[in-house]
């Protein structure tokens, strides 16, 4: 058999592919690159100095104020909501793995992590504000803290998946060579499996983290909006989509303009998350 | 098993003992012209199987070699080890059976042309060249089969031989004064010694038939210990 | 050569040379705390020298399927033990039932009983992780632990079971040194286990094993994952240790276990075939199934 070159046919083909694919690949690119590129235009007129320093004051006509309350809302409700359900996701996907990999039991757990990942979000914002807004648990109604448990419910289940599949990669050889060596099983996952999936867990918990920064429905419902900054999160809480829900329907221009530059604020924040876990999982030695 | 592993391995260790087993049918072939130059005085036919002996020698060399090289290449255990290890000890019998005939041949022409002769020591000595052929000829057999009962009949079969031995040395002793017949029984002395040494050899490839098959090695009769030989035949 | 705790004669042969340390080896010279180590007496109650393992009648299955049968077998102190057989044979599943390392798999269980000396490794009263860190395991592919350097490694066996009042760097120290391996790694220890070669790593796992001081050492094809030269390394490794351990070594490699065993079992479809030195198995071999596995008829 001998070797012949490559036909024109073939060629022709190949090229009409390649053609095809970088099309569907620009066309899907196409609405990124336009929101990125409307975020930036429209957003980046709205910053200043006032704007990271002063609340919003309510005022439709005059100075807007800026959106330091819906900043420091943002980052107090999501990190009491990242206090909540990183422990518990990462217990969960602990048990799922080390002690409910064949059981009964652990398939169930499975298959309502799974569901839970599928719940729409203002789903947790509507389960809270029944169950907690409405009997003012707590003594009162909206309430930061109530933000934060609905996004926490809904982060559990991302960073169960996550971490789940990260201790899953954790090669079983590392748990039957430190259980040959006499440890009792919880020594094994605490000072052999968590250490060596480390790098992976924190790398899903900052994912599960950026995907609940930018969550609107369930804050909604729960520690809706309010003007002032305020460190007590028993009160009503401010945060960014929220503040963005609200400026957006306004008429005011300036209104409008503070909601492109807070939509703005709030991409840059989670992209800094996901930059800093994409790095973190670069030094993983299991990805 | 379905499907046959290592048969290239199988087919080397068949085909060396094929070779092993070769030489033995030319020690049976030199044995026969060896009887028939001592029983015609054919000197012609004593040098025939004087030059014949190179082929025994260069079979030894083969064997050798491919038990070495079988020995590198493919590691045999149990049975196989066992084979390999009896077919080295075989050809070295064959090879110095061999030269056993060549010693024999060597000495008839030096009883000179047409030398005197005893009609009873000449019969028994072919009678033991032809009892030695048989031997070796049951020996390749025994081997070839695994017979180890065939093998240890060797031993009754060589006791043939060693009584003709005894036999002819009497008849020697009392050969007479004539100095020609004198040198000529001298010579057959040690031309049935020759042959006895053959017997001797081809008992031994019968242990090694034992071996092969039990993985034990016992001497079937040894020189040191004849009261451990099984008891002689009558006659 | 007699056992003091039952008295009776563990070795078959009466004249075969005793297990004292080869006069006149050249041996490297250890530290003076490590020396210090081996003459003061354990911290345990016993006197940690090699033990007799006996299994009795184990059964052992995954689920339904029946993977060891009704297997009896004993494994003397100071000698090396292989169990060959051909794939699926069970031979695996025996050795992890030896340490009960077998029950970690899920819907598996096994029956019978292994002997410690006298103790039944199998009785309830039994805590398994005690098991565990008297016999030791060293797994087929080398696993040293990847977040730990070298030197936390050969003490994680000691730090995980929770070992106190010790030196552990000599201890350390020691058991690098009986597995080969101090000198090659005395100046960078704390590197990560993971940097070393597969030979070197697997040679990590056996100080690892033995920084503990178990009295049996199992081994599951340990050199089958490693080039040649570094799985000849592994065999005198073995001949060293066999003077101060029991050792079982599962091989699927047959001229290894010829080289390294002074007895051999062979194993197949679940049951034990044959037991008997290994000069005799690789020469004449009792039963014609063993006959036919060592000679590569099938397997």
């Amino acid at each position: 058999m001998s070797l012949v070159p490559i036909s024109p046919g073939r060629r022709r083909k190949d090229a009409l592919m390649r053609a095809l694919l970088a099309g569907a690949t620009a066309l899907a690119l196409l609405p990124l690159l336009l929101i990125v590129y409307f975020l930036i235009r429209k957003g980046v007129g709205a910053w200043s100095g006032s704007f990271f320093s002063t609340d919003p004051n309510g005022n439709f006509l005059g100075d807007p104020g800026g959106i330091k309350s819906a900043i420091i809302g943002t980052l107090e409700m999501v990190g009491l909501a990242t206090l909540i359900s990183v422990p518990i996701g990462i217990g969960v996907a602990l048990y799922l793995v080390e002690y409910g990999r064949e059981s009964r039991f652990g398939s169930m757990v499975r298959y309502f992590v799974d569901v839970m990942t599928g719940v729409p979000s203002i789903v947790f914002g509507l389960f809270v504000y029944i169950a907690l807004v409405l009997t003012n648990t707590g003594g009162s109604g909206f309430a930061g803290w109530k933000g934060s448990v609905a996004l926490g419910l809904l982060m559990l289940p991302i960073v169960t998946r996550s971490a789940e599949v990260v201790l899953l990669l954790v090669p079983d050889s590392l748990r039957e060579a430190a259980l040959a060596l006499g440890a009792p099983r919880w020594r094994v996952v605490a000072r052999i499996v968590l250490p060596t999936a480390l790098p992976g867990l924190v790398t899903g918990s900052l994912l599960a983290i950026a995907r609940g920064a930018g969550e609107t429905a369930p804050l909604l419902f729960t520690a809706t909006l309010v003007n002032g900054t305020n460190l007590d999160l028993s009160q009503r809480t401010n945060s960014l989509p929220a503040q963005i829900f609200s400026d957006i329907g306004q008429a005011q221009d300036r209104l409008v303009g503070r909601a492109w530059g807070a939509a703005l604020t709030l991409v840059l924040m989670i992209l800094s998350l996901t930059l800093i876990a994409r790095l973190a999982s670069r030094r993983s030695r299991l990805t | 098993m379905a499907t046959e592993t290592r048969t290239h391995f199988r087919e080397e260790l068949e085909r060396l003992e094929e070779q092993t087993l070769g030489s033995l049918d030319m020690v049976v072939e030199a044995l026969e012209r060896v009887a028939e130059a001592i029983e015609h005085q054919d000197i012609e036919l004593a040098q025939l199987v004087i030059e014949d002996d190179d082929r025994i020698d260069g079979r030894y060399l083969e064997v050798h070699q491919g038990v070495l090289s079988l020995l590198a290449r493919q590691a045999p255990v149990a049975t196989d080890l066992r084979v390999i290890a009896a077919l080295l000890d075989v050809i070295k019998h064959s090879e110095r059976m061999g030269d056993q005939c060549v010693n024999i041949c060597k000495l008839l022409p030096l009883a000179g042309h047409e030398p005197p002769t005893h009609p009873d020591i000449l019969r028994k000595i072919v009678d033991m060249a032809n009892q030695a052929r048989f031997e070796v000829s049951q020996a390749k057999q025994a081997f070839a089969s695994r017979d180890v009962d065939l093998a240890a009949d060797l031993v009754r079969q060589d006791e043939i031989v060693n009584r003709l031995n005894r036999e002819c040395f009497r008849l020697a002793l009392e050969v007479g004064d004539d100095p020609d017949m004198r040198e000529w029984a001298m010579h057959m002395m040690l031309v049935a010694r020759s042959l006895e040494r053959i017997g001797d050899n081809a008992v031994d490839i019968g242990e090694q038939t034992a071996f092969v098959v039990t993985g034990l090695f016992r001497e079937f009769t040894d020189a040191s210990h004849p009261e451990l030989a099984p008891p002689s035949p009558a006659g | 050569m007699i056992d003091p705790t039952t008295a009776e004669v563990s070795s078959m042969d009466p004249s075969e040379p005793s297990t004292e340390p080869a006069p006149g080896r050249d041996r490297p010279q250890p530290t003076p705390g490590a020396a210090a180590m081996m003459r003061r007496p354990r911290s345990r109650a016993r006197d940690a020298t090699a033990k007799r393992v006996a299994v009795e009648e184990l059964n052992a299955y995954y689920g339904q399927n029946h993977a060891v049968k009704d297997l009896t077998l004993e494994f003397l102190p100071n000698e090396v033990t292989a169990i060959i057989g051909p794939s699926g044979c069970g031979k695996s599943t025996m050795v992890r039932c030896i340490n009960r390392m077998h029950e970690e798999v899920p819907n598996a269980r096994a029956t019978g009983a292994v002997r410690l000396d006298q103790v039944d490794l199998y009785h309830p009263s039994i805590d398994v992780v005690s098991v565990r860190r008297t016999i030791g395991m060293v797994f087929q592919k080398p696993n040293p632990f990847p977040t730990m350097s070298i030197f936390d490694n050969v003490a994680a066996g000691l730090r995980l079971t929770g070992v106190r009042g010790i030196s552990l760097r000599d201890r350390v120290e020691q058991a690098l040194r009986a597995a080969g391996l101090w000198d090659e790694v005395e100046d960078r220890l704390g590197e990560p286990g993971v940097s070393l070669s597969g030979g070197q790593q697997q040679r990590l796992c056996i100080a690892r094993t033995i920084a503990t001081e178990p009295e049996v050492i199992l081994m599951d094809e340990p050199a089958s994952a490693l080039d040649p030269i570094a799985t000849l390394r592994i065999e005198e490794l073995v001949e060293d240790l066999k003077r101060r351990y029991t050792i079982v070594i599962v091989t699927h490699n047959m001229q290894q276990a010829a080289r390294v065993a002074d007895k051999t079992a062979f194993m197949l479809a679940g049951e034990l075939v044959e037991v008997a030195e290994t000069e005799k198995i690789f020469t004449t071999p009792s039963d014609k199934r063993t006959e036919d596995y060592v000679t590569g008829k099938f397997g």
